[in-house]
């Protein structure tokens, strides 16, 4: 019996194109993913990881008429630019490589703008009192307590990333798309900052699709698969959880 | 909600947009400054204008208005009218207590009819004055505490002086600057006596009295004492005015009451005093008596009334008064009877005026266009260089219409601080604009505002309310217009695109 599928590709094709020539990113790329999985994709540079991961959090659309994706069996191909607007802001964190904080906001400011997007002027002004206790539980928990009012460019790399986490996760989404999170850092920054998102995924019952070039990474995920020339293929070591 | 942090953080944290508000600010600044003292400058010409010649003139120069009494009687029972008075208006000459000659106009009036048309007593300068004025913070005034000041003001209201006796002397009010040499404007905005005060000097006035030909007879001279001064702040009536009573100014124009005598049969007759037993002149009895005439009655409309509308019925009332009097000009003349606005010369001012008002305004809209883009370059370039952050907005769950939102929501709060500041600029200016013209000619030597060429010896410096709002109002939508594209050119990119910008 097949298991229950939170997030679901069929046969995706993304073609980008430089000028007059279309570059194929991916070639039919298919998966499921259950509640509460992890699942890393691991690829080389350039092999289409963060645009399967653009098309799956709804910033990208994949080639017209080839390839779906649909998210609790309801079809992204078919929403309105606002309920794919509302779908990211409530049901997907993204988590980057480069962490991409707005570098105006200080450390909360930059974790509320996620529930700020969310909830607009009246909602937030509802429930901030909340969310702002929310959001300094995350930042403590990430050691980050006594930085809440500090700027991203007075935070080390691991600091920043947390940061990023902690938004992601405010407006409590059921699916976490981790771009290379720890491609940007030490090895030891890197191994902490995932020990914290697989905490939070246990603690949370989050879904997460982590896409990695590093074996290691890819390691501390429940199934891997991989992306080779814009297909997926079953990872060496774990042929059998492999589509 | 994102959109008023995001504003906040991004308006403090660049020079940039800072400059776009400074750019904003010097621009509304700039506009509301001509604006105001431009139209400043019309809604002064036209108040003076009004109140020099009153809402309604009935002129016929040289010949004059006889009867004229029968007509101010009947204007005045008038509903429409508030006030009419009669006036000689004349070229002349004043010999000044220097020695000077000074070809002046003459203005001769019955003092309070004259006061309730125009207001002639609120002009008298030398008035006893208890508080200064406001930027005379020293009290040099010479009006305060001075005690001659309230008899100078009684002459000057009433044209006569006392001689000593129980009689009154006719005397005249001259314009404050009819003699520049002897009062000089202080930057506090009094006037200060040089030599002497004119109101215990005398002067001598000659005019030309006319034919009924417009032949000139003999000139008439004739002393009078000067009661006061006066200033309208139209510079053109303050240096070439001069106020004397209408009586006096009929007998030497030769417009007073007399009888016409025929050259051969009314002759003077000689005949012996009894008492005496000298011989005497006897001048004759017959002729028809030839009644006073005034060059002009001015006729002031009551509250409510619109000058075209008392012009109209001015020219009812005249048709009924010509239909009584014949040797009055004929009814139908035309260019007897007009409005302030309609005064020969004045018309063609006061259209000039207008027009150089919206031109420099315009020219100066199209200067403030800069600021327009100005902002959009600002805009442009800063959403270059927020690509990455608007990937995040969108990755957030930010709809196109909310990144949109947030720049030009900025561009309005640039405008609303430039506009603002702008505004509040344009008041300190305007409203200090003398004192800081009269910094720039004494320290630069740059004298802008000259009073023989705008009229007047101040620059007007009032702020209309509803003409700042329009251009601030203006200014905030040129800043949210020029805000608009980028806005545009955010909410449309690609967001995956922005989040690879590097």
């Amino acid at each position: 019996m097949k298991p229950a599928v939170i997030i679901s590709a069929h046969d995706l094709h993304k073609t980008y194109r430089m000028g007059r020539v279309g570059v194929p990113v991916l070639r039919g790329v298919s998966l499921d993913v259950a509640p509460r999985e992890c699942l890393a994709v691991l690829g080389a540079s350039g092999s289409g990881k963060s645009t399967l991961l653009h098309l799956l959090g709804g910033l990208d659309r994949p080639d017209p008429g080839r390839g779906a994706i649909s998210y609790n069996g309801r079809p992204l191909g078919g929403m309105s630019a606002h309920k794919l607007d509302r779908y990211r802001a409530s049901e997907v964190g993204f988590v980057f490589q480069f962490y991409h904080l707005l570098p105006e906001l200080n450390v909360m400011q930059n974790v509320l703008i996620s529930a700020m997007v969310l909830l607009g002027r009246t909602g937030f002004a509802r429930r901030g009192s909340a969310l702002r206790r929310s959001a300094e539980e995350l930042l403590d928990r990430f050691g980050l307590a006594q930085r809440l009012r500090h700027r991203p460019a007075e935070l080390s790399g691991g600091e920043r990333q947390r940061v990023a986490i902690a938004r992601a996760l405010i407006n409590e989404p059921a699916l976490l798309l981790a771009d290379e999170p720890t491609g940007n850092l030490d090895q030891k920054t890197g191994a902490s900052i995932l020990d914290a998102l697989m905490q939070l995924r246990a603690d949370r019952g989050l879904t997460m699709i982590l896409v990695t070039h590093d074996a290691s990474t890819a390691a501390r995920a429940d199934r891997t698969v991989r992306l080779v020339d814009g297909v997926l293929e079953p990872a060496p070591a774990l042929q059998g959880a492999a589509q | 909600m994102y959109q008023a942090l995001l504003t906040r953080r991004y308006l403090f944290s660049k020079i940039m947009p800072l400059l776009a508000s400074a750019a904003v600010m010097l621009c509304t600044a700039m506009v509301i400054v001509v604006w105001s003292v431009m139209g400043g400058f019309l809604v002064m010409l036209l108040n003076s204008g009004k109140s020099m010649i009153g809402d309604v003139s009935i002129t016929w120069p040289v010949q004059g208005i006889p009867h004229y009494q029968d007509l101010v009687a009947r204007l005045e029972a008038d509903p429409a009218v508030d006030a009419a008075t009669p006036t000689i208006e004349t070229l002349g000459l004043l010999g000044l207590p220097s020695t000077d000659l000074k070809p002046v106009t003459v203005v001769g009036v019955e003092p309070e009819g004259y006061h309730r048309v125009t207001g002639y007593r609120d002009r008298l300068w030398w008035r006893p004055l208890e508080e200064p004025l406001a930027r005379d913070a020293e009290r040099a005034d010479p009006r305060l505490e001075s005690p001659e000041m309230a008899g100078w003001l009684e002459d000057g209201a009433r044209l006569a002086e006392s001689d000593g006796s129980a009689g009154l002397r006719p005397a005249v009010a001259l314009g404050i600057q009819v003699t520049e040499y002897n009062n000089e404007r202080t930057p506090e905005g009094f006037f200060r006596t040089r030599y002497y005060d004119m109101p215990e000097r005398e002067v001598t006035l000659s005019v030309l009295p006319l034919s009924r030909r417009g032949v000139a007879i003999e000139a008439a001279a004739r002393r009078f004492p000067v009661a006061n001064e006066f200033h309208s702040g139209l510079y053109q009536v303050d240096a070439e005015w001069v106020v004397v009573p209408l009586e006096s100014l009929q007998q030497m124009l030769r417009m007073d009451s007399a009888r016409k005598l025929d050259p051969v049969d009314d002759v003077p007759r000689i005949e012996r005093d009894p008492e005496t037993g000298r011989e005497v002149l006897i001048p004759p009895e017959g002729g028809e008596l030839s009644p006073a005439r005034a060059t002009t009655v001015l006729v002031k409309a009551a509250p409510g009334v619109a000058a075209a509308a008392l012009r109209d019925r001015c020219k009812e009332i005249y048709a009924e008064f010509r239909a009584l009097h014949k040797d009055a000009p004929p009814a139908e003349q035309h260019g007897l009877i007009f409005t302030w606005e309609e005064k020969p010369g004045l018309k063609v001012f006061i259209s000039a005026v207008k027009k150089e008002t919206s031109l420099v305004l315009v020219l100066f809209s199209f200067i403030s266009i800069t600021a327009v883009f100005l902002i959009f370059a600002i805009f442009w370039s800063m959403i270059s260089e927020k690509t990455r952050d608007i990937g995040v907005l969108r990755a957030v769950g930010a709809s196109r219409a909310g990144v949109a939102w947030l720049f030009v929501r900025y561009g309005l709060v640039i405008g609303i601080v430039g506009s603002l500041a702008g505004a509040a600029l344009a008041f300190v200016i305007v409203t200090n604009i003398n004192p800081i013209h009269e910094w720039l000619g004494s320290a630069l030597g740059l004298w802008v505002w000259d009073p023989r060429v705008y009229y007047f010896d101040v620059i007007p410096n009032k702020v209309d309310p509803v003409r700042a709002g329009i251009v601030v109002c203006s200014g905030i939508a040129s800043s949210a217009l020029g805000a608009l594209i980028p806005a545009l050119r955010a909410a449309f990119m690609d967001p995956v695109r922005a989040l690879r910008f590097e």
